[in-house]
């Protein structure tokens, strides 16, 4: 699982209105190369939860991002700024390790990068 | 809402579970609340009420089939678990490939109908999609790559999961999608995130159908689009409370093999999105343009390639070709019919 699929996630426990975002325990984390697409990265950013990505990031071993999010202007004339946020999100996987509800603490298991959010009966 | 889905317009559904110290057979009648679902013999008599199971059960069998039934399917039909698109009456009798493009043409037919592909702003608008019931992720990666757009697969199965994550790896989309376990009626997505979701022949699973559209409706962004292609029985015309006993068996029989839980029609989905507050909704039926497609997944069943991996792949994918030509009847007796229903979320 990547940054930027985690960015999306939410837990929809029954009852619980903030479940996002989720808190990453890291198992195994490893990193694989991405061809770098500043335009792709731009696009992102105005989409972006920037505090659940940095604090993602950090859980991942990463921590090179700036903790308030940067403006326009940043993104356009700062490419490391660009690069820093492409290997965030794109290069970082979790293989193994858990995402877990901020307000329950329930765990969802993550297995070969892949993420089960599926709810149990009693959690719908 | 509810009332769309009045007892009448589900077929009733005998439904044995795997579990191999009982058997019991579930009616699954309107889907209120699943603690409301009572269980009964075949000769209707009520027994012990196992609401919850059922569910759990229904999911496990819908994973358990696509676990074992996938990497055949993508052996011999590629990446695009759905049917083709045809134009009506083609009699040709079409290559391998040709079945292929059928299937990338159903992808473009369903965008157009909706009026994704006929906007270009709107094209160019569509950043974030999701693939609900996505399988080996085509439809994923096809959208992915055709908008530039992020898109998030969400499947039962953890084999199509996987696999899914390593086409997407080899085909460079790594970056662009990703697929996880979850479940189309309890979606871990906040809302108003997705300016296109996709279910693409996903729908006939659900056991709650107006469960169903309601998160397809909370996880659409305001501006964004549904696009649902689906298997509906026929419309019931006015004055008819359900489908005839012999179509009803029909669709039972291939509800069990198929893990299907429930069919409704058309209308029945176009009355659940307009009891939301939604624009533009539109359906259409589209039996007539996938009509070669079974015959077409029969006879490459029927090659010396397909038997041997049928029969190596198990029971549930045999079985699942015994059922095939149940599909065919369907089609050809009007009971079955191919549906597209789109709608826009109001701004």
């Amino acid at each position: 699982m990547r940054l930027i699929t985690h960015n999306m996630l939410s837990c929809n426990i029954k009852g619980v209105t903030n479940g996002f975002p989720l808190r990453i325990e890291a198992g195994n984390v490893i990193e694989k190369e991405v061809d770098f697409n500043p335009d792709f990265i731009r696009h992102m950013f105005a989409k972006l939860e920037w505090k659940a990505l940095v604090e993602g990031a950090r859980s991942m071993g990463y921590a090179e991002l700036p903790e308030d999010s940067p403006d326009a202007a940043v993104l356009e004339s700062d490419e490391s700024f660009l690069k820093k946020l492409h290997h965030a999100l794109l290069e970082l996987h979790l293989e193994e390790g858990a995402l877990v509800c901020p307000k329950t603490g329930r765990k969802f298991p993550v297995n070969k990068g892949i993420p089960n959010m599926l709810l149990h009966e009693d959690e719908v | 809402m509810k009332a769309a889905l009045a007892p009448s317009s589900l077929t009733s559904l005998s439904y044995r579970t795997n579990s191999s110290s009982f058997r019991s057979s579930l009616l699954f009648r309107s889907p209120s609340s699943s603690a409301s679902m009572t269980t009964t013999t075949t000769r209707g008599n009520v027994a012990v009420a196992a609401a919850a199971t059922s569910t759990e059960a229904l999911r496990k069998g819908i994973a358990e089939f696509y676990n074992e039934t996938s990497g055949l399917w993508e052996e011999i039909w590629g990446d695009h678990m759905h049917h083709g698109f045809y134009d009506p009456d083609s009699s040709v009798q079409l290559s391998d490939s040709g079945h292929r493009e059928a299937q990338i043409r159903m992808i473009e037919e369903s965008l157009r109908f909706a009026g994704v592909t006929t906007d270009e702003e709107e094209e160019k608008n569509i950043k974030k999609i999701v693939d609900v019931g996505c399988g080996i992720g085509g439809s994923s990666r096809y959208l992915a790559s055709k908008f530039g757009a992020e898109s998030i697969g969400i499947t039962l199965s953890p084999v199509q999961a996987n696999r899914a994550n390593d086409l997407a790896a080899a085909q460079s989309l790594a970056h662009k999608v990703s697929f996880q376990v979850a479940d189309a009626l309890d979606q871990p997505f906040e809302d108003g995130k997705f300016d296109l979701v996709w279910s693409m022949e996903s729908g006939e699973h659900m056991p709650d159908k107006a469960k169903f559209v309601n998160e397809l409706v909370r996880v659409v962004a305001p501006g964004g689009r549904i696009i649902i292609v689906t298997w509906c029985h026929r419309n019931l015309s006015a004055g008819e409370k359900a489908l005839q006993p012999w179509e009803q068996n029909l669709l039972d029989k291939i509800c069990k093999t198929f893990y299907l839980p429930a069919w409704c029609s058309t209308d029945d989905y176009v009355h659940l999105l307009q009891s939301h507050s939604l624009q533009d909704i539109k359906c259409a039926d589209w039996s007539e343009n996938v009509a070669p497609f079974w015959p077409a997944v029969i006879r490459t069943a029927l090659t010396w390639k397909g038997l041997v991996s049928l029969l190596r792949s198990g029971m549930k994918s045999i079985k699942g070709a015994l059922t095939m030509p149940l599909m065919i009847e369907g089609y050809k007796k009007g009971v079955i019919k191919f549906g597209i229903i789109t709608c826009r979320k109001p701004l």
